[in-house]
């Protein structure tokens, strides 16, 4: 029982480890639909008129945009956590923090590289543990500027 | 689909004092419905958020809602406010898990002002909380603002 617990806790050894860049494409449809979902009906997430009558060059991101590119750009991140021992079942999401460096437009193409920067095992007072892990995704645009930074914690439950 | 009136002026930095208050945001009862669309829309897919039975399984019991989920409503919060290209930088922390039918309010304090890189700027605390006041997500944010000319 002990080994099966700790092959499933999360390597220490792959603090500093990135993952292979993955590439998405800033799409309207896409904000639009997340604007939607959230029950967002400002018309600067659903109309390109609407957002440049409001001074936007194109439809912007939301707030919370950029966690449609991990997902939908990163679709193997899945895989890539399971195998730094991560039970994505036992997943829950304890932080998430973004740095807005640049504006992001539709039509841009963004590529992200993500690198775990922390992980931690914690024992609970009940004797249940947890790992602490903490990633981080750099994105450039097609013109190599960078544009977003985001940070992302998660608890996974033993 | 909110309670509070999108308000197209624009903010400026002089508009802005330590202590204002964000207007709130009051959204709708969280339906399965919406974790579904948010599922699809974000490509967060865990079945958690969407299938009761992993969370009786898994020991959350029953379906949860995508913590991203909240902070989008907070987003919202802060668009309506500022607007989506003011903001330099937003993070929050996921205190407590939201389940169908919890009303979650959306509130905001500005905490600084403060000019850097020739901008003015504001900085706040954001959070959101559910019907009986529990916290589900606390944040910060910091935003650029214009001057008045």
């Amino acid at each position: 029982m002990q080994r099966s617990k700790e092959e499933s806790m999360f390597d220490t050894s792959k603090i500093g480890q990135s993952f292979s860049p993955f590439t998405i494409e800033v799409e309207r449809g896409k904000i639009h639909e997340l604007a939607l979902a959230i029950g967002d009906d400002n018309p600067i997430y659903h109309s390109q008129e609407a957002a440049q009558a409001a001074g936007y060059k194109d439809v912007p991101l939301s707030p919370t945009g950029p966690t449609t590119f991990g997902f939908w750009g990163n679709p193997g991140r899945g895989k890539e956590l399971v195998d730094a021992g991560i039970n994505v079942m036992r997943i829950l999401h304890g932080e998430e923090e973004y740095e807005y460096l640049s504006p992001i437009y539709p039509g841009d193409i963004l590529t992200g590289v993500t690198t775990i920067i922390s992980g931690k095992h914690r024992q609970g007072r009940d004797g249940s543990s947890m790992d602490i892990v903490t990633t981080e995704t750099r994105y450039t645009n097609q013109n190599n500027q960078q544009v977003l930074s985001t940070r992302s914690t998660i608890v996974v439950r033993e | 689909m909110t309670t509070n009136t999108q308000t197209p002026t624009k903010l400026y930095f002089e508009d802005v004092q330590v202590g204002d208050e964000i207007p709130k945001l009051v959204k709708e009862p969280i339906t399965h419905l919406r974790l579904v669309r948010y599922a699809g829309a974000s490509g967060d897919f865990n079945p958690l958020h969407t299938d009761h039975r992993i969370g009786e399984m898994i020991g959350t019991g029953g379906i949860i809602a995508h913590g991203m989920l909240i902070m989008g409503f907070v987003g919202q919060l802060l668009s309506d406010y500022v607007g989506p290209a003011a903001l330099r930088k937003f993070d929050v922390r996921f205190k407590g898990m939201t389940r169908l039918d919890d009303v979650i309010t959306c509130t905001g304090t500005i905490t600084e002002k403060y000019e850097e890189n020739g901008e003015g700027r504001i900085a706040g605390k954001v959070q959101a909380t559910d019907q009986n006041g529990d916290v589900k997500v606390a944040g910060t944010f910091v935003a650029t603002l214009p001057h008045k000319e």
